[in-house]
């Protein structure tokens, strides 16, 4: 008993500890799970977030003219001659005649720079289908270019406004005006600009001297040349914007500044330089005042994001502006994202071609993957004999279940293409590439279900004198279909968001209009959505980021519909021996 | 196109009639006793339908496939005849031509040149200066260039000397055709006849109609139509004559569905060997493609294995004097590795946490919602990864790398791929450990709970010891997975293939150059092409070799505990 | 040691041998699993000293009985114990006492040989390192040649203690395992039919062991073997449809059973 006694002792002693490490080691699972499921979240969260702006967009309603001899240049109202008008003509007037004073060839082509002339192809196809249009009035609506389109959802421009102190006199001189107050009014906006100056000239040093030491460390040539001039650039530009931080001196802005604007009388003016003295203005007219002579009230208006730094001019951005309180923008849901295909402008691209395609795609995986898995795993399972080749044929597909993608793509490429001359970027060759990437899943999930039929159905089967193929075709297959089935479903779906073998056989080319959904929609290019996504990553657009993410989910939706179809025939068809 | 698919129409109504064929036989063979035939008489039908159907099908497929190009090889092949005198003609002219014996002669003596400058600089023991024998050579390089398009362009004129001398009539055209296909280099003759053939049958749209087109064009629509008829006579003929063959088998005694079963299961076998094919396909297509490849870089096999330069383009611009160095590709393995070891470093330890809690402490509800939770995460295509490494992941790092200090940090780095993947094969490495884990047999832990052992030293000290084989195994096939993932680091990590550990410079991997090479603009015979075949060689291997061993040891360990 | 049958489960006690101290107490210990009822009410006293055998038909609730003595129905997710169960007064069922503890206090065989993937030696300090009760090698050494000589496997393993357990023959595992088990020196033994994997010799081998401990622990065994009952045990216990029907000395049960269906099935006519 006493010693049994002290062995209770001991192990006492050391329980609190054990205890302690006990939780210590459930917290670490408990810590793994939800690692990953806030990672799940923060994966899902900001492709939600990333994906708003897509969604909507802002669209310009104009009163367009349809002049006669615009949009019908033989004047005998004939198809022919209607598909001949200057349609961007007519939009371009209708733009023009918002802003009367806007006469430069330059400022023009920046006003014009609001829309894509693509846009006219669809008045065009307007007219034509209505042709008694033609000498009407007809308001036309058209989404706003995707840099407008972001500065409107206040995506990309930091902006704020305050009210100027005291009187403000309008000077015209020549081409520009100087704006004089009553005190040094400018006295605070010099101050924040200049001190925005500042930091931007820091940073650029501290880029200038990132590159330095990179150049320093670069072995190759090409690239330490590239640094090289990188650093002087970023050099120059730290050293311009250090020369107007003198505080007494004239501050002239330039694209590398913040943008000042001034809202006074119903004009707006640019300001290109504020006096020393900070009590005048030299600027230019970006829409013109009802009048000349004196302000009461007046508003700056400073565009913290400078120029340089947006897609979006000054003057663009103050006509954006007047349209949107003209009431002549509207913000709406934005259906071309589902209608449309693929564009080089982001306010026209949509992911309808990719979708098609990756139907295509996806049916010629089907098609082939599923007979020819479900044929493989039939014959393994219930009538191959236990031989070597079996056996290697077993080893094979597991092994071939591991073998990265991409491997599929450089087969594709070598044997497909090259071999056989099939057409590149083709849904049938990509369905192809993908049928032989999903076989080994669809093989080895069919053979699970077919082991799950019990013997003994085959042997009931057997019993009553049945062939072993009926005992298969009849019996064993259409209690195993359900199983099958979803396995199927499950390697269709990992087909459908694969990538990277893709690649490799041209399905990145840039699809304009979506492929046909008929026969000869197989053989021509075509892209797929997970494609899409990877070409919009990488695009330089800044719409296309949110447009890529909103593309995300409508690919997850999809693989969505698609598990949800197998999870719904497990549940209905599921049976257990 | 209309002559094939009304034979395959007349086929199927054929394959059909044999059923029926069949069927009758078997049953006027019968006596009106059905019972006494061997088969159901369903399966006389289904014999003779195969017999109708299977062979002619097999004919018209094989014609689909070679078809083409054994009309494209006829036709030319007479056109290229027509073409003997325009090409006599065309050889004598350029024989006699002094601009291009002149223009000939400097090309010979600029090659000899090239290979000697080359084969010293190459010999190792060259002693002056590199650099400027280096410039010299790419100096002879250009010259060369310009040298062989003044040759091509006074071929061109002798050609079109010779053409414009040919008479306007059907046979000049003809000859015009043929000499054009002759002339035309493989890429371009590839072009011509696919121009042809759009005039003469339909196929797509022609990017060029000419009068030679147009010869060629008349050329092959005879010898095709005589083609198209003669398959399609065989096909029919063979139909009938399989059907009558068949036909002529069968007899109450005839074991019609032992015969039809062993057709399904020729079928079934066949569907088999296809995942064979797959294998033998990968392993040849790449081991052809990557021995041109070597053969390109002069076997230096070892260089491509073991140097630590890599850059193709630089080998395309300046025509091969960059190449000696150029395809080491020691940092796309360093850069492979650093990424996966990054994204085991975190899949590993959350993804075996994960395994153990959810089978050993979670409770069934708990488990209802996490186990999904972790399907969906290895649900996500990998391009969404990629996009999420991208545009969240890896700029939140790089500020954290900046806000911490350092200031070379960038957006695409080792660091944000290796994270995002390991995010990715959370879930590979938590449901394969379930498995593993699972398969450990309750008697184990019930001695260890008896024994007086807590949960976590059970699990520690005699579950996971008893699943550490499984787990390796699992382990590995994640290794071999990440090696392969391709998406996420073609989007995440970068291109700069830079030799280093630092996790927060990009590094390029295999997967990456692969894609870098094979997407844009490319011309499938340069070695840069095909030293992506080479990268997929390297890959196919190590994650074979990778496989054969997990699934090895996963199997072992399977056995022990079954 | 006095029993008496609770109200509406008829067991049936005979009068207990003086000389036998009672070890484990329970009292109406009632066992679900996923509210499906596998103990109902069971009332005994396991004496010190000595072997106590739990008899009767497949799924009559004996092993589940055998379980709740060191709580290893804590494992199974869904098990609700109620009832009293005390260890020389001290009750096991409470909140505040730790399986772990418990456990390090009542052994347990189970019916496979469950040695772990480890060495022979490292088998046998499993128990005594988790629990602490050695401070150096020389003693870790000392209690597993102890423990092997008490289970009468030392001679054949003494020169291959670093060989892993798996590698013995199946007696010999259940040696090993019953080595593991008194190597922390528990007070109680729990044997879950510890010779039904076994061959004859390689039971007999157990049975004389189970003999020997009897000497210094209180042993409870699971047995299929009316005859294994018979041969080790001093009391006996015999359970039907997850009740105890009969409790009393061995040679009292066998020979004179007071119930029908023990006499039913001690002659053989189910099982």
């Amino acid at each position: 008993m006493t010693e049994a006694r002290t062995i209770r002792d001991a192990v006492e002693a050391r329980l609190a500890r054990r205890h302690r490490a006990e939780r210590r080691f459930q917290l670490y699972g408990l810590g793994a799970i939800v690692l990953a499921v806030a990672f799940l979240v923060l994966l899902i969260g900001s492709i939600l977030y990333q994906s708003v702006p897509a969604f909507t967009a802002h669209e310009v309603t104009l009163e367009v003219e349809l002049d006669p001899a615009l949009v019908d240049p033989r004047g005998d109202g004939s198809e022919a001659s209607l598909r001949r008008g200057s349609y961007n003509t007519v939009i371009q007037n209708a733009l023009q005649a918002q802003f009367p004073d806007v006469d430069e060839r330059s400022e023009l082509r920046e006003l014009f720079g609001l829309y894509s002339a693509v846009n006219a192809a669809r008045l065009l196809n307007t007219v034509v289908d209505q042709p008694e249009l033609v000498g009407a009035r007809y308001a036309f609506s058209f989404p706003i270019s995707d840099d407008a389109d972001l500065y409107l959802k206040g995506r990309t421009v930091d902006e704020r406004r305050a009210a100027g102190d005291g009187m403000l006199t309008i000077i015209p001189s020549e081409a520009d005006v100087t704006l004089r107050a009553d005190s040094p009014a400018f006295q605070p906006f010099a101050d924040a600009i200049r001190a925005e100056a500042a930091a931007w000239a820091d940073a650029a040093e501290a880029r200038a001297a990132a590159s330095w030491r990179s150049a320093q460390e670069t072995i190759d040539a090409d690239t330490r040349e590239v640094l090289e001039a990188e650093a002087e650039r970023a050099g120059a530009l730290a050293e311009r914007l250090r020369s107007r931080l003198a505080p007494d001196q004239a501050l002239v802005l330039d694209a590398q500044a913040p943008s000042f604007l001034v809202e006074a009388d119903g004009g707006v003016f640019r300001v290109r330089q504020i006096s020393a003295d900070r009590t005048s203005a030299l600027a230019e007219t970006v829409i013109a005042p009802a009048g000349t002579g004196a302000a009461e009230r007046w508003t700056a208006w400073v565009l913290e994001t400078p120029a340089a730094a947006r897609l979006i001019t000054d003057r663009q951005l103050v006509w954006v502006r007047a349209l949107a309180d003209r009431g002549l923008i509207e913000n709406r849901f934005n259906t071309r994202l589902f209608t449309n295909a693929d564009s080089r402008e982001p306010e026209l691209a949509g992911v309808m071609g990719a979708l098609t395609g990756s139907i295509l795609t996806v049916l010629v995986t089907m098609l082939l993957a599923v007979p020819i898995g479900v044929g493989a795993a039939i014959y393994l399972e219930e009538f191959a004999p236990k031989n070597r080749l079996t056996q290697i044929i077993e080893v094979n597909i597991n092994n071939l279940a591991a073998v990265p993608s991409i491997v599929f793509g450089l087969l594709g490429l070598a044997v497909f293409i090259n071999a056989f001359g099939l057409p590149r970027s083709a849904p049938l060759v990509g369905g192809m590439v993908l049928a032989l990437m999903t076989l080994p899943t669809v093989i080895i999930s069919s053979r699970a279900a077919l082991k799950a039929v019990p013997p003994s159905i085959r042997e009931a089967a057997l019993g009553v004198g049945a062939s072993k193929t009926q005992a298969v075709f009849h019996h064993v297959l259409p209690l195993a279909a359900p199983g099958i089935l979803t396995g199927s479903i499950i390697g269709l779906a990992q087909a459908l968001g694969e990538t990277a073998p893709l690649l490799m056989i041209g399905m990145v080319a840039f699809i304009a209009d979506p492929p046909s959904l008929g026969f000869s929609g197989f053989t021509e290019p075509a892209t797929v959505m997970p494609v899409q996504i990877f070409i919009w990553s990488s695009s330089a657009e800044r719409a296309f980021e949110a447009r890529t993410a909103a593309a995300i989910l409508v690919l997850l939706g999809l693989m969505i519909l698609f598990n949800a179809v197998a999870i719904y025939l497990r549940r209905r068809f599921e049976r257990r021996w | 196109m209309q002559i094939s698919v009304l034979v395959a129409l007349t086929l199927l109504v054929l394959t059909a009639v044999g059923f029926l064929v069949g069927r009758r036989r078997a049953l006027s063979a019968a006596d009106g006793q059905p019972a006494s035939l061997h088969s159901l008489p369903d399966y006389y039908g289904y014999y003779i339908a195969l017999w109708t159907g299977a062979p002619a099908l097999f004919l018209l497929a094989i014609y689909g496939i070679f078809g083409a190009a054994l009309v494209n090889t006829l036709a030319f092949g007479q056109l290229e005849r027509d073409a003997a005198p325009l090409i006599r003609g065309y050889e004598a002219a350029l024989s006699q031509d002094a601009d291009h014996q002149i223009l000939s002669g400097r090309l010979d003596r600029l090659n000899d040149q090239i290979a000697g400058l080359r084969a010293e600089l190459q010999g190792g023991t060259h002693s002056g200066d590199v650099e400027a024998d280096v410039r010299r050579l790419s100096a002879l390089t250009a010259e060369r260039n310009q040298v062989q398009a003044g040759l091509a362009e006074r071929r061109s004129e002798v050609a079109s000397g010779i053409e414009a001398r040919t008479p306007d009539t059907p046979a000049g055209r003809r000859a015009l055709a043929g000499f054009e296909h002759w002339r035309a280099t493989p890429e371009r003759r590839e072009l011509f006849i696919a121009d042809a053939r759009a005039l003469a049958f339909d196929e797509g749209l022609a990017s060029r109609d000419t009068p030679a087109l147009r010869a060629a064009a008349a050329a092959l629509q005879p010898v095709e139509r005589l083609f198209q008829w003669s398959a399609a006579g065989a096909a029919l003929a063979l139909a009938v004559a399989g059907l009558a063959f068949a036909r002529s088998r069968v007899s109450r005694r005839f074991r019609a569905r032992d015969r039809v079963e062993g057709a399904i299961s020729a079928v079934l076998l066949l569907a088999s060997i296809i995942a064979i094919l797959t294998t033998v396909g990968i392993v040849f297509s790449l081991l052809f493609e990557s021995i041109r490849f070597f053969a390109a870089i002069d076997w230096r096999i070892h260089e491509f294995l073991f140097g630590t330069q890599w850059s193709p383009q630089i080998a395309i611009r300046a025509d091969q004097v960059g190449q000696s160095g150029a395809f080491g590709a020691v940092p796309l393995f360093a850069g492979t590795a650093l990424i996966t070891l990054i994204a085991m470093a975190v899949a590993v330890p959350v993804g075996l946490f994960a395994a153990i809690y959810l089978s050993e402490y979670a409770g069934p509800g708990f488990r209802a919602w996490a186990k999904p939770a972790l399907e969906i995460l290895a649900g996500v295509p990998t391009v969404v990864y990629g996009f999420f490494a991208l545009l969240t992941v890896g700029p939140a790092l790089r500020d954290f790398a900046l806000f911490l200090g350092y200031e070379d940090a960038v957006t695409q780095s080792a660091l944000s791929a290796g994270l995002v993947m390991g995010v990715m094969i959370i879930p590979f490495v938590s449901s394969l450990s379930d498995d593993v884990i699972n398969a450990v047999p309750q008697s184990l832990r019930d001695g260890a709970y008896a024994m007086g052992a807590t949960k976590s030293e059970t699990v520690r000290q005699v579950v996971l010891p008893a699943a550490l084989p499984g787990i390796v195994g699992a382990v590995l096939l994640a290794v071999s997975r990440a090696v392969g993932e391709t998406m996420i680091v073609v989007m995440a990590a970068g291109q700069g293939a830079n030799l280093t550990a630092n996790p927060l410079e990009s590094v390029t991997t295999i997967t990456v150059q692969i894609v870098m090479l094979l997407t844009g603009d490319q011309e499938f015979d340069s070695a840069k092409t095909l030293s992506a075949f080479a990268l997929g060689l390297v890959l196919f291997v190590m994650t074979l070799m990778l496989n054969i061993i997990a699934l090895r040891v996963v199997q072992r360990f399977r056995e022990r505990y079954d | 040691m006095d029993l008496t049958a609770p109200d509406g489960a008829a067991t049936l006690y005979h009068p207990t041998p003086a000389g036998l101290d009672p070890k484990v107490a329970t009292r109406e210990v009632s066992v679900t699993y996923g509210g499906k009822l596998a103990l109902d009410r069971v009332t005994l006293n396991v004496p010190d000293r000595s072997v106590t055998a739990c008899i009767g038909p497949s799924g009559c609730g004996k092993s589940t009985f055998l379980r709740c003595i060191n709580r290893m129905n804590d494992t199974i997710d869904n098990a609700k114990v109620t009832g009293s169960i005390r260890i020389d007064d001290e009750e096991v069922n409470d909140r505040s006492v730790d399986p772990v503890v418990l456990r390090a206090r009542v052994g347990m065989v189970f019916q496979k040989p469950n040695p772990f993937p480890k060495s022979i030696y490292d088998n046998i300090a499993y128990g005594p390192r988790i629990h602490g009760l050695a401070s150096s090698r020389e003693e870790l050494d000392a209690i597993v040649e102890t423990s092997l000589k008490k289970a009468g496997l030392w001679n054949e393993v003494a020169d291959r203690l670093a060989q892993p357990g798996t590698s013995l023959s199946g007696g010999q595992q259940q040696r090993l395992v019953i080595a593991r088990a008194i190597a922390v020196n528990p007070e109680v033994i729990l044997m879950d039919e510890p010779c039904s994997a076994l061959d004859p010799i390689a039971t007999a081998r157990i049975e004389e062991l189970i003999d020997e401990l009897r000497e210094n622990y209180a042993l409870v065994i699971v047995t299929h073997s009316m005859a294994q009952a018979a041969r080790v045990s001093q009391m006996t216990a015999f359970f039907h449809l997850g009740a105890l029907v009969e409790y009393g000395p061995t040679e009292e049960i066998f020979t004179n059973p007071l119930d029908q269906r023990t006499q039913d099935y001690i002659t053989g006519r189910f099982g």
